[in-house]
């Protein structure tokens, strides 16, 4: 306390120096008055008397010295003086100030910006109790995969495990709320019991649900999101009146989940899985998510051997019928963002070669300002300034820079990360928690102060190791006495163009991969069509509800057929390029009369390879095909005599009739998907239309079989309506809304294009991409800065030189290849490095590239020309301003 | 050194509390002599080691200080204990006896095995 006092009183010290000292004056002088007054009444003459008491005193400037040092701290004194010389300094050359604040700003906003997105989403522990504990667990299967789980293996997995607090499972999907003005779709996740648990997670309001709640046939209720229920339940805690009509149910609403709880996949319910029957046959339906949390004292490691004894042992059980054949257990957050981890990572990484580019030049500049000061230093340390006050003078001109560039900066990356969110893919997860918040602001902080550190010593040792006599006699011998900062200038620049070659490369790549990706023929049309995205209540089994499906859709497409301007109208229970696509399976091939009546001769059928195949499979109308401009290339499409009692017949892609019937003619041949609809009816092929990249861009189409929506429209409640239309899509909307209304009130409509499915698709690579061309191009900007600036520092050095080289002689050319051979010198130099760094990190680029190699040279190639092109460019500037060196006046000069 | 000057100045301190305590609010020309006067010969430094002492012990808050005049009718700044600086005077000097008594029974010959 006492301690604490006497410094904060010191601190005051510090500002209040003259009071302090006329105080000191004072009391000194009176003490000395006094002493020489008793001194004389001792006897002594006045002289002897005022010369003994200044030697008991031990000296007034000395006493003074002592107390002075006692009353304010001295380091911070001098910290504060080396400051307001440095501002002074900085003041005097503004221009350099300037660029060097603007600079470092530049390079500190742009890291800050990225690591908040970094820190955000990859970082920042997820809002939940001890989320390390968390952890997302797959399947997975002979070939490698990570897949969803069944519900007999999750059973299994739950009950035997010794490592777990709790172990859940969870599928999400649309459920269409009805009973409103206007139904709505809203995604709807069935979670089992620990669900909550697991997370870790209570209502915000509300209870949560109760082992009543949690049995077959139990009254139906459901959690709400915080947002679902601000924007549509009027943020009403009244939750006795608080009903849904959903899926044929009517749901209770009895919580609401904390803000920004949305797990799994951004739901906006949460629905008790075990209201439904549970699916205990089947260990290869792999329809469920599961999530996990371990006990206490238990590692993810351990859980995950547990977790894989356990896959092996149910593999050696059920042999055949089973698809696990081990387990896969990994974080949660890392679950959540392992897809955009290598982009990110990547950006971080750009983003700190763009501020060592931008460090590279303001270093370039203190050391060219260094250089002028010598004469200055010279005489400083002539009358006895040390070497370490000279340093830490240096070191405290960095700091200023970088504490106005780290200002600037982070006040930059405030709107950056903002723009960053806007521009960021909608797949980014986690994007809600990225924001200039602490831990982002101390890393601006720590990145000011390694840069202030860094520029600083670089700086201070150069300027402060050379000889002082040397130095004053510079004067003398102007012109040799800046060789040494020219070379260290052009090593930094050197160093400079290869990073910058570096991200020029990156850029180039991912550049190229876009350019690939948009290349590919997608084996579809996207314009001039628009989606209608519909959603059904589910459909059961029954004929009658079939048959109604199929009128409705029927309707549909005839009524939509007749607005005008309105071309073609298809539709599809999934759209390609849309996130999940469809269901896919093994299916049969099998002739009439060979489909088996048991259960267990299925199971048998599908383990012998020479009768089965594996596809995708889609529910489709035949102006599926013409809307998008699929082609037929043999047989036919759907027809309407393809009516629901008529032989039931599929289509299928080229993709699988190459794969599966490489050497056969597969029209005729009939196969069985019952497992994908239920219905065991044998399915003739009548068709093969061309292959289409129905999952992404990047991906080969996968085999597909497509039956028509008149015969199967089991899986129908999700369907895309596509229609074909030259209008103005605004112009189709309304009227499509009102008919859709009309067939049926419950469904509700989304409508977009098919040209916004398609770049959506692509929004992550060109997220990356502007990134980093951004950060390519203004480090190309500020490398040909720095190699403009040193040159132009070299010939304003040699001016004298070259003078006399002119006078004896030498000519304009001499004097151009003189100084553009270092430049080019330089250039090669910092070429070759970035050639061999490129090759050295464009492989961690690797998952990012689309069928271009990460070492492809024609990248390479064109990188380093355009680079080289830039940089001579800026050297052939100073270089004619050399060659235009009057000898008469350069040899006046100074 | 260092060590050597921090005994001092501790040492120092205890005195100038002393002093106050038994003369009363006083300059630093009275305290000077005072202890140099109590300490003979032993303590004869300068007398300007004082001030930064005295200047310790006011931002610690052990003492105050004021303009007064002095009785020779000469300005001074006079320096006077505070409640803190009497509570800590007793405790140094209890801390100081005790140390003392230590060493004393630790430095009498002879007397180990008693």
């Amino acid at each position: 306390m006492r301690s604490l006092r006497a410094l904060l009183l010191r601190l005051g010290g510090v500002f209040r120096k003259t009071q302090y000292d006329a105080d000191l004056s004072s009391e000194l002088e009176s003490h000395l008055r006094m002493h020489i007054e008793e001194n004389l009444r001792a006897g002594m003459s006045l002289e002897e008397a005022r010369r003994q008491a200044l030697i008991k005193l031990g000296g007034v400037e000395q006493t003074k010295e002592m107390v002075r040092e006692r009353r304010g701290l001295p380091i911070l004194e001098i910290v504060l003086r080396d400051l307001r010389f440095g501002a002074r300094m900085l003041a005097k050359s503004a221009g350099f100030t300037l660029i060097a604040v603007f600079t470092l700003a530049l390079g500190i906003g742009a890291t800050t910006a990225i690591f908040s997105v970094v820190y955000g989403v990859l970082l920042r522990p997820l809002p939940y109790p001890k989320p390390d504990q968390i952890f997302q667990l797959w399947e997975v299967n002979a070939k490698g995969n990570r897949v969803n789980f069944t519900e007999p293996n999750f059973s299994d997995m739950r009950s035997t495990s010794r490592s777990l607090e709790g172990l859940a499972e969870c599928d999400a999907g649309p459920f269409t709320i009805t009973g409103g003005s206007e139904p709505t779709r809203t995604l709807a996740a069935e979670v089992s019991r620990d669900f909550f648990k697991v997370m870790g997670v209570s209502p915000l309001f509300g209870r949560g649900f109760n082992a009543e709640d949690q049995r077959e046939g139990a009254a139906p209720v459901l959690l709400v999101s915080h947002s679902y229920w601000q924007q549509y339940l009027g943020g009403s805690k009244d939750f006795s009146k608080l009903k849904l009509a959903a899926d044929h149910k009517v749901f209770s609403v009895v919580g609401v989940m904390p803000q920004g709880f949305r797990l799994p996949d951004n739901a906006d319910f949460w629905v008790p899985r075990e209201i439904y029957p549970p699916n205990n046959e089947s260990r290869t339906a792999h329809n469920w998510h599961v999530f996990g949390r371990v006990r206490d004292g238990v590692t993810l490691a351990q859980a995950r051997a547990e977790f894989t004894t356990i896959a092996h042992r149910l593999k050696q059980q059920y042999g055949q019928d089973i698809d696990m054949t081990d387990a896969a257990a990994e974080r949660l957050q890392d679950a959540m963002t392992g897809q955009v981890r290598s982009a990110l990572v990547l950006l971080l990484g750009a983003v700190s070669f763009l501020l060592l580019v931008a460090c590279a030049n303001v270093a370039n500049l203190l050391l060219a300002q260094a250089a002028r000061r010598e004469r200055e230093l010279a005489i400083r340390a002539a009358l006895g300034a040390d070497r370490r006050r000279l340093v830490w003078q240096f070191l405290m001109e960095a700091a200023l820079l970088c504490g106005m560039g780290g200002m600037i900066g982070v006040f930059a990356a405030h709107w950056g990360v903002d723009a960053l969110v806007g521009l960021a893919p909608k797949e980014l997860p986690r994007l809600d928690s990225v924001s200039l918040n602490l831990p982002v602001l101390l890393f601006a902080l720590g990145l000011c102060i390694l840069l202030a550190a860094g520029l600083g010593i670089l700086t201070a040792v150069r300027a402060t190791s050379g000889d002082v006599r040397e130095a004053l006699a510079e004067g003398v011998k102007q012109q040799a006495g800046g060789l040494r900062e020219q070379r260290i200038g052009r090593t930094i620049v050197a160093g400079q163009l290869a990073i910058t070659l570096v991200l020029l490369v990156g850029a180039g790549l991912l550049g190229r991969s876009l350019m690939r990706v948009l290349s590919v023929d997608p084996g579809f049309r996207t314009e001039h069509v628009v989606t209608m995205d519909l959603s059904f209540a589910s459909l059961g089994d029954k004929d009658a509800e079939k048959t109604l499906q199929v009128k409705k859709l029927n309707d549909l497409f005839a009524r939509l057929r007749a607005i005008p301007g309105v071309e073609a109208v298809g539709g599809a229970n999934a759209l390609p390029l849309a996130s999940d696509f469809m269901a896919n399976g093994t299916f049969l091939v099998l002739n009439p009369g060979q489909i088996p009546t048991r259960m267990e001769d299925f199971e048998r059928l599908m383990h012998d390879p020479s009768i089965t195949g594996y596809a995708d499979y889609c529910v489709a109308s035949e102006d599926y095909f013409r809307v998008l401009a699929i082609p037929l290339l043999r047989g036919r499409l759907f027809e309407d005599r393809d009516v629901m009692d008529a032989p039931h017949v599929a289509v299928i892609n080229n993709a699988l009739a190459r794969t599966r019937w490489p050497n056969e003619d597969p029209l005729g041949k009939t196969i069985e998907f019952g497992n994908m609809d239920g219905d065991l009816r044998l399915l003739t092929i009548v068709g093969v239309v061309g292959d289409a990249r129905n999952s992404s861009l990047e991906t080969l189409p996968s085999p597909t079989v497509y039956v028509n929506y008149r015969q199967r429209p089991q899986s129908t409640d999700r369907f895309a309506v596509v229609i074909r239309t030259a209008l103005p899509p605004s112009s189709v909307v309304s009227a499509s809304r009102e008919i859709v209304r009309e067939i049926d009130p419950d469904v509700p409509a989304r409508f977009g294009t098919f040209a916004q499915v398609f770049s959506s698709s692509l929004s992550a690579r060109q997220f990356n991409l502007t990134l980093l061309v951004a950060f390519a191009a203004t480090a190309l900007l500020l490398a040909v800065a720095g190699i403009y600036g040193v040159m132009a520092y070299t010939v304003a050095r040699r001016t004298r030189e070259i003078g006399v080289r002119m006078a004896l002689g030498a000519a304009a050319s001499d004097v151009l290849r003189l100084i553009l051979g270092q430049g080019l010198w330089t250039t090669v130099i910092g070429m070759a490095i970035g050639v061999a760094g490129s090759f050295a990190l464009s492989r961690t680029m690797h998952s990012l590239l689309f069928e271009v190699s990460a070492a492809d040279p024609i990248t390479l190639v064109w990188s380093a020309l355009l680079l080289a092109t830039v940089s001579l460019l800026a050297c052939w500037i100073p270089a004619r301003r050399a060659m235009r060196v009057d000898p008469m006046v350069a040899l006046r000069y100074e | 050194m260092g060590d050597k000057k921090d005994v001092w100045q501790g040492t120092l301190a205890l005195m100038v509390l002393k002093t106050l305590q038994a003369l009363g609010p006083l300059h630093g020309y009275g305290i000077a002599r005072r202890i140099e006067q109590t300490s003979g010969d032993l303590l004869a430094v300068n007398y300007g080691t004082l001030y930064p002492a005295l200047l310790k012990l006011e931002q610690e808050g052990y003492i105050s200080s004021e303009w007064g005049t002095s009785d020779t009718n000469r300005k001074a700044k006079y320096y006077k204990l505070t409640r803190a600086g009497r509570k800590q005077l007793e405790k140094e000097a209890r801390e100081w006896e005790q140390t003392t008594e230590i060493l004393a029974r630790f430095l009498a010959p002879g007397k180990e095995s008693a």
